[in-house]
């Protein structure tokens, strides 16, 4: 008799649900920085989340990485902001501490698709703020050090022994190192934007150093490490100016023997890269030190000001829930534990999804930028030798002791 | 009314009526968006707020953050730096080459227009292109200089903090020199050919005709190169966002960057807009010399 | 003889002035792995032939003609309202027209990424997002406007007042003198100074990023800009995209350039 009633009710219920959904077509506007072509994750999840909801239409905007900021702000500020958003992870913190993200707990609390808990502590603090969630994220990525085991092969290194330490990577890269075959040893960014202080800060924190405390001694002894493998040109100087993809580049036409980035390397390097590559965890200063990781990718956030709030809610359940098949599809890590079945690039995957454990967060702090900038200046003003790295580690603390409100 | 209508049609009204339309124009579009960074630059702005007008006023504290930041008095010293050689070399090379192509030789008007080329492309791109060719390792600048034996080592164009203001600099020679080049060609096309055979029966050898025919005759058309020349390179965005970035240490970055990396990657519009300000300052300068300069031009 | 010479000289300076044209089309028909290998090939080993494809997948032909309506509308837009100004400006000297002078250079001081930002709030306040291709028509017209009038106040300097008091003594009015007699004389300056409006106008990226938010009314340069993601960069792509978009223009340009610059050099006035 109950389960009758039940099943009444819930025909009911759906029917009553359909009822309305067809009285009205919901449009939800999506910026994302996905592209079309590709094609992108928010293209591929709006048109299966349609298929399965057709009262749901979506209007998706593709937004450059590099413009995110300028026309988010511009869109809030004019009250023209989407329903829903890709945030870069550490920019979530800025938009959600101004109270210009929906607050998703109440909708979390019935959800019966998305338990936070079960979500890598690094990804969900950056959707926290003030105990409350903002987001959900669509899942992550982190870096690790991609070798060339032909080269370590010709040099008589043994390819099943990575570097470990900062001076195991040092001693290996000046072997690889041949500038009569235009091979660089190590590539890396330490570019004056965030992908620098991206590639830093999993340096700096290994020694127990981070972005509050970044004039430690530890973080020091890693700038001064990458001074060390810049001036000896163990590294192309133009690792100043390169973002990582440019930079890994080099490493798949073979002009440098390993690379640091993540896997979103693993498209490309598969198709270009005419060698036995393979990808280890980032070295830490010495052995058994505690490991780090950087944390990438980001967020999907609803804007507080959406007509449609439990529609996009859907939405962002429905992309949360399609997290096993992120990596194989889209190339990112899963943000909470999936068990991933066969996975692409297994052994690098394996890798990876260690390294996962080790990411942290950059911040999070709603002013995330102005800190990254303090650290990638002090980055660059290092290795450009306008100063030595304690003092212009000291001179980013003080900023971001500012920034701090310290 | 009639009489102003009469004006209009016939009379002085006629000239101001149309010069009225453009400023009208002008006023809309261009002195709002001026208007509103002014302001902005003596206000307190956020993300919430950019889209109205009354913010709190904090009077020139903007300004005095800006002053007291470091990097101010380097990046000021790029921007003179970088329009002072960028219009010198610009100027040098358009005029040498109108100069050269107003002979008269086989396909000298098709081959003119080849070098409109860097015009017609989109600034993206050949920033794109340009930072291929002045890559350390793998640009071909670099292979061919060392082919033919002029450098031994590398240069690193871009990351080296001592070059790559030039190097930005090289490459905004290279896309303002057609603008120069067309538009002094045009101006030469109209000094009347008699002219230069009747100083050429008296003697006059060709510097000197260059010197005291050319010159004199071209300076209507100089002062609107230059003065447009000077706004354009300020204007110059594209470059320095796909060649260095401002960088590596700030080494490369000029005013109109440097106010953009302000604005929105460290959020601080106030500053940003600031900056701004300032480089209307200095174009108010050059628009003020121009226009003076155009009184010549009655006395002739 | 000399003018072999001159000629050969001419090849020179142009083969130096357009190898980062060269470099542009090479890349395009590089695969990706020869991009970027040292040394440098100087012809594609392993050519590869996208363009079909680039054009097809990116939908080139919207983008084109969205870039086409805006510079087109651009250029009109500047001609109307900046050849008369620029006239007057030529003719007339006073402090009021200094002044018109003076306000016409200062206006275009600052570049679009930082005008897209109050232009952007000012247009959603009057409802012109809702038809972005005219707001970036109009946005882009004020930005070329005192470009046009600078330049195109040059040419009418060098037509001579006696001309048009000659037609005024036959009875016409200012308007007529100024349509008939100014006009045409002044007309190669106003058309080159036009093409060179047109051809910035269909390279605007800023303001059509800021203003425009469908895909489908999108411009070829933010197309263009589909190729860059966070962490990818399709260098090949982007150079097929370009060599695509420019091929058309510059071989457009190269025929009608000819008719303009020798209307130049045979001097409208003698």
């Amino acid at each position: 008799m109950k389960k009758t009633l039940v099943l009444i009710a819930g025909a009911l219920g759906l029917l009553a649900s359909t009822a309305i959904a067809s009285a009205e077509d919901v449009t939800l506007n999506v910026w994302t920085i996905d592209r079309q072509s590709d094609p992108g994750y928010n293209y591929v999840m709006a048109d299966e989340f349609t298929k399965l909801h057709p009262n749901i239409k979506f209007n998706i905007k593709h937004v450059e990485f590099a413009d995110w900021a300028n026309d988010i702000m511009r869109a809030v500020a004019t009250g023209t902001q989407p329903d829903i958003a890709y945030v870069d992870n550490p920019n979530t913190p800025f938009l959600s501490s101004k109270g210009a993200l929906l607050d998703l707990t109440p909708y979390l609390k019935d959800s019966t698709i998305v338990d936070t808990t079960k979500i890598f502590p690094g990804p969900l603090s950056t959707v926290t703020w003030d105990g409350k969630v903002y987001g959900l994220p669509r899942g992550s990525n982190t870096i690790a050090l991609y070798y060339n085991a032909d080269m370590f092969k010709a040099a008589g290194l043994d390819p099943d022994k990575p570097p470990q330490t900062w001076q195991e990577l040092y001693d290996t890269a000046k072997k690889l190192t041949d500038p009569s075959k235009n091979v660089y040893g190590l590539a890396f960014s330490a570019n004056g934007n965030e992908e620098g202080t991206f590639q830093f800060l999993p340096w700096a924190q290994s020694t127990g150093a981070d972005f509050d405390h970044i004039s430690d001694p530890g973080a020091v002894r890693a700038l001064e490490m990458w001074q060390k493998i810049i001036d000896e040109k163990l590294a192309s100087p133009d690792t100043l100016i390169r973002g990582q993809y440019d930079s890994m580049a080099t490493f798949n036409a073979q002009n440098a023997a390993m690379g640091i980035s993540g896997p979103w390397e693993l498209p490309r390097m598969s198709k270009d890269a005419k060698f036995d590559f393979r990808v280890a965890l980032l070295p830490t200063e010495k052995e058994g030190d505690k490991r780090a990781s950087a944390l990438g990718e980001g967020n999907n956030v609803i804007f507080a000001k959406t007509q449609h709030p439990k529609e996009a809610f859907m939405y962002l359940e429905y992309m949360y829930s399609q997290m096993p098949r992120v990596w194989n599809e889209f190339g990112f890590l899963p943000s909470y534990p999936v068990e991933a079945k066969d996975p692409k690039w297994s052994a690098q995957y394996e890798v990876f999804a260690e390294s996962m454990k080790y990411a942290r967060a950059r911040g999070p702090s709603p002013d995330w930028a102005k800190i990254s900038k303090a650290i990638s200046t002090a980055i660059q003003a290092a290795l450009t030798h306008q100063t030595d790295a304690q003092t212009a580690l000291n001179t980013a603390q003080t900023t971001i002791n500012g920034v701090l409100g310290k | 009314m009639s009489s102003i209508f009469r004006s209009a049609h016939d009379g002085r009204g006629f000239d101001i009526a149309l010069a009225l339309l453009a400023l009208a124009y002008l006023l809309v579009f261009s002195a709002f968006p001026l208007v509103y960074n002014i302001l902005m630059s003596f206000q307190e702005v956020d993300m919430f707020s950019l889209a109205s007008l009354s913010r709190p006023f904090v009077g020139l504290a903007n300004y005095m953050t800006l002053f007291a930041n470091p990097d101010f008095w380097p990046i000021m010293g790029n921007t003179a730096l970088f329009v002072v050689l960028c219009i010198t070399f610009q100027l040098l090379f358009g005029f040498g080459l109108a100069l050269f192509f107003q002979q008269d030789f086989f396909g000298a008007s098709y081959l003119r227009g080849f070098f409109l080329a860097a015009w017609i492309i989109p600034a993206l791109v050949a920033g794109a292109v340009w930072k291929w060719i002045f890559a350390g390792d793998a640009g071909v600048l670099n292979y061919l200089l060392s082919s033919v034996g002029l450098i031994d080592q590398k240069i690193f164009w871009l990351s080296n903090p001592a070059i790559s203001l030039y190097s930005v600099i090289i490459a905004n020679i290279w896309l303002g020199i057609p603008f120069n080049m067309i538009l002094l060609s045009v101006g030469l096309a109209g000094i009347p050919k008699d002219m230069y055979e009747a100083a050429a029966l008296d003697g006059a050898g060709p510097w000197k005709r260059f010197f005291f025919m050319t010159l004199p005759m071209m300076r209507s058309t100089l002062g609107a190169v230059i003065s447009l020349g000077i706004i354009f390179t300020l204007q110059q965005f594209d470059l320095f966002a796909s060649l260095t970035q401002g960088g590596p240490a700030n080494a490369s970055n000029v005013a109109q960057y440097w106010s953009w990396q302000l604005s929105f990657q460290t959020y601080d519009i106030a500053s940003g807009s600031a900056v701004s300000v300032l480089m209307l300052g200095f174009v108010i300068v050059v628009a003020f010399i121009y226009v003076r300069s155009t009184r010549h031009e009655y006395s002739a | 003889m000399k003018r072999y010479v001159l000629f050969v000289v001419a090849l020179c300076f142009l083969a130096i002035y357009l190898f980062p044209l060269y470099w542009m089309y090479l890349t395009a028909f590089k695969p990706s792995s020869e991009t970027f290998t040292y040394p440098p090939t100087f012809w594609p080993t392993h050519p590869q032939f996208n363009f079909v494809q680039t054009f097809i997948d990116k939908k080139m032909d919207v983008y084109l003609w969205n870039s086409m309506v805006i510079a087109v509308g651009t250029t009109i837009i500047a001609a109307l309202i900046g050849t008369g100004c620029a006239y007057a400006l030529a003719r007339v000297r006073s402090l009021g027209m200094d002044i018109v002078l003076f306000l016409v250079l200062m206006m275009q001081v600052l570049p679009p990424s930082l005008m897209a930002t109050p232009i952007f709030v000012l247009f959603n306040q009057v409802g012109l997002i809702a038809t972005p291709r005219f707001a970036v028509v109009l946005a882009q017209s004020a930005k070329v406007l005192p470009l046009f009038i600078v330049l195109c106040r040059t040419s009418f300097m060098q037509i001579p007042k006696e001309l048009e008091e000659a037609a005024r003594v036959d009875g016409a009015s200012r308007l007529g003198a100024f349509l008939r007699i100014a006009v045409p004389l002044a007309r190669n300056g106003i058309l080159v100074t036009s093409v060179l409006i047109f051809l910035q106008s269909f390279g605007e990226y800023v303001y059509s990023r800021s203003l425009i938010s469908q895909e489908d009314l999108q411009t070829a340069t933010v197309g263009l800009m589909n190729f860059m993601g966070p962490n990818t960069t399709d260098w090949n792509g982007i150079m097929t995209y370009a060599v695509i978009y420019v091929t058309p223009i510059l071989i457009v340009f190269m025929l009608l350039q000819r008719k303009i610059v020798s209307g130049l050099t045979a001097g409208a006035l003698k």
